[in-house]
């Protein structure tokens, strides 16, 4: 699929040879996961930029052009961004509680169906669903932290994870079960801009847009805000806070339903640019983790470096390597980075 | 009746703290799971009460037991919490059929190689992580990575299957035709006490580490690592044993797995839900017991297998696997296996009470 466009299989040999293999090129296609394939094939507005590598590819034109460089730039930016977004929760339950969230992927799929439910109830631009989606999250994170993490939070950390990963799988099964498990869209087609030859996907250019404007809001939040003020006391220290009379368990609570309130946003906005299945939750998660760890596990600023990072490593993996083989790149740097610097790249707390 | 209640009470509670209590009670499973493919034909007034066990289901029962035991060796024992140990599970499946298939060797030799593979992966995840001091969620993210990898390199590398991964090969291809020497079976029950092999080899090894001198320094890393190292035990050497017999026993059911079903690919062997179906029932049976993994097997394995071929309803075994793991962390966390101990406690404390009201 993608492969046949690709620069170095059409720099290898002659072009012609390069496209007439490439169905032998795709044995890992079938069940490769379908992330960067969709976010960046699943664009109608893409399949044009691909045609018009392919034709180049044809003509045997030396690749890779400025354009198309700055082409996978612009796309390796877009998804570094929504990878970012998809960490700001993770590393935000991270950083205050010390919980490492496993259903943070499925509270996104929640979200996703959410929009689409929302938006085909009413009739209303999914733009106005996400909002909806942001609070059902947050109601769903305080019911989840009362009743399965609230009881354990002093507990050894496996615990923590274990429970999460049930609350993943009852929240996935539940999705399956109502919706099945076939590819959704919102059948929603916000197009491309054009500049110079580059194509920008609306989609995703949105998506990014209310990520940074998520990371500011939480941002202002946590240090304007005399809530914000004792969340940052009790990711510092949860002893202390509690000396000084900050009720850690309602922080808790609170932090729990505002990191399910980011991954709501993040799962919300989705479906703006992709379409979505149950399983589309774990392909998130697993980067979701390498994002955070590698940005530093609690760190906000962190977590879109380590989202640009993994975006431009599976864009550019995708485009230069084949398959899925970007996410052994992926996990190699995740390894990496946690022997050497386990703390991450920008390590600190929530508060940094 | 309360009598000889309290007698049968007081009776089990001596037996519990006698130090051949464990094996015995380990020797009575496993006999137990013996006859169980004929207990299931026993009918009684035209029912059966265990008619609903299918050969079938009772294979998968013990493979995710046998894989739990090898978990609750490496996880259980040390406290070093694994979450990736599909990777030993995926490279057990794989090297065996792909040394069957492609070079015709018989699999028992696959398997060998298969384990010893997983125990040098193993020892690698364990060097690196031990050695850079990774703890906690770090070290379970850490495995968790090295068995992405894997899943990965199965996945993208054509030459080992690539996504749609291997087909079984006939065993005329490699072997005069089914039986034990060619891992093939033409019926399930010879696959049945083939794996019920598998369990009892993993288990008494189990065993033998829970009662010899290494199981006291595991445990002693699991309550306080530091202090152990205080006193003078290697914790890092011991560490790396514990992962890498743990990875060596894991890839046997891997392995069978590779011969019981028709294909594997890496998103049967290598994906993230493996991670927790291999660890799920240690932790509902009891985590660093020896009965716990069989005993949490067979509570969640036939369940979630009831719940899936009963209603036809995907997913829904996943959601029960779900709600069975919240219940058990929340309500008791030391697994299943502590609920006669409980329940002897309750009745004791009772019983003392009513003597002291008679006295």
């Amino acid at each position: 699929m993608l492969s046949s466009f690709l620069p170095d299989a059409c720099c290898r040999e002659a072009a012609a040879v390069a496209l007439a293999s490439a169905p032998d090129v795709p044995a890992s296609a079938p069940d490769v996961p379908a992330s960067a394939a969709d976010a960046l094939g699943g664009l109608a507005a893409l399949a044009g930029a691909f045609d018009a590598l392919g034709t180049q590819a044809v003509l045997g034109v030396s690749l890779p052009s400025p354009t198309i460089f700055a082409q996978y730039f612009v796309f390796a930016v877009l998804l570094g961004g929504i990878y970012g977004l998809v960490a700001l929760g993770l590393t935000m339950i991270f950083g205050v509680m010390d919980v490492i969230n496993f259903a943070h992927g499925a509270l996104m799929v929640v979200a996703m169906y959410a929009v689409l439910v929302f938006s085909d109830a009413t009739g209303l631009s999914p733009f106005f669903a996400i909002p909806f989606a942001v609070l059902l999250l947050f109601v769903v994170g305080v019911l989840i932290y009362r009743s399965t993490i609230a009881p354990i939070i002093d507990a050894p950390q496996e615990n923590q994870l274990i429970v999460t990963f049930g609350v993943l799988l009852i929240l996935i099964s539940a999705v399956e079960m109502v919706f099945g498990s076939d590819p959704q869209q919102l059948g929603l087609d916000l197009g491309s801009l054009e500049i110079s030859g580059v194509f920008v996907p609306q989609g995703q250019l949105y998506a990014l847009v209310i990520a940074l404007v998520a990371l500011a809001g939480t941002w202002l939040f946590l240090q304007r805000t005399m809530l914000g003020r004792a969340i940052r006391g009790t990711a510092d220290n949860r002893d202390g806070a509690q000396y000084v009379g900050i009720d850690v368990p309602r922080i808790d609570a609170l932090t729990f339903g505002i990191g399910a309130a980011l991954a709501g946003l993040a799962g919300g906005v989705i479906p703006l640019f992709q379409s979505f299945t149950p399983a589309l939750g774990d392909q998130y998660l697993i980067n979701a983790f390498v994002v955070v760890v590698l940005g530093g596990l609690g760190s906000f600023p962190g977590a879109f470096v380590g989202g640009l990072i993994i975006g431009f490593i599976q864009v550019f993996g995708s485009a230069y390597l084949g398959g899925s083989t970007y996410q052994i790149v992926i996990f190699l740097a995740f390894i990496l980075v946690l022997l050497v610097k386990p703390e991450g790249l920008l390590g600190g707390s929530a508060d940094e | 009746m309360s009598n000889a209640l309290s007698r049968a009470v007081e009776r089990y509670g001596a037996f519990r703290d006698e130090r051949y209590a464990l094996p015995v009670l380990v020797a009575v499973s496993l006999v137990v799971l013996a006859a169980i493919p004929f207990l299931r034909q026993l009918a009684l007034f035209g029912y059966a009460p265990l008619g609903w066990l299918s050969l079938n289901m009772l294979i998968v029962t013990l493979i995710w037991a046998t894989t739990a035991q090898a978990w609750n060796i490496m996880s259980g024992y040390t406290g070093q919490f694994s979450f990736g140990h599909a990777a030993f599970f995926g490279l057990g499946a794989y090297t065996t059929i792909i040394l069957t298939g492609t070079l015709g060797v018989s699999p028992w030799i696959g398997m060998l190689l298969g384990s010893v593979l997983s125990g040098i992966y193993g020892l690698l995840i364990g060097a690196l992580t031990f050695r850079y001091d990774l703890e906690g969620h770090y070290f379970a993210l850490a495995t968790l990575a090295f068995a992405e990898l894997l899943r990965y390199v199965f996945t993208n590398v054509p030459q080992l299957g690539g996504a749609s991964g291997f087909f079984r090969p006939l065993a005329r291809e490699y072997a005069d035709g089914p039986g034990l020497a060619a891992f093939q079976f033409t019926g399930d029950l010879p696959y049945y006490y083939l794996i019920l092999g598998f369990l009892t080899i993993v288990t008494v090894v189990s065993l033998a580490i829970n009662r010899s001198q290494l199981g006291y320094y595991l445990f002693a890393i699991r309550e306080r690592e530091q202090a152990a190292a205080a006193i003078g035990v290697p914790t890092y050497r011991y560490k790396l044993l514990a992962v890498a017999v743990s990875a060596f026993f894991t890839a046997w059911p891997g392995a069978f797995w590779a011969m019981y079903f028709n294909t594997i690919r890496p998103t049967t062997v290598f994906e993230l839900l493996v991670n927790v179906e291999i660890l799920l029932p240690a932790i509902v049976g009891g985590i660093g017991t020896v009965l716990g993994p069989i005993v949490g097997s067979f509570v969640v394995i036939p369940v979630g297998e009831f719940v899936r071929q009963s209603f036809s309803v995907p997913g829904l075994n996943n959601a029960v696997y779900g709600v069975i793991l919240i219940a058990i962390v929340l309500y008791s966390p030391k697994g299943v296996v502590s609920w006669p101990s409980r329940f002897v406690e309750l009745l004791r404390s009772r019983t003392d009470l009513l003597d002291d009201d008679g006295a």
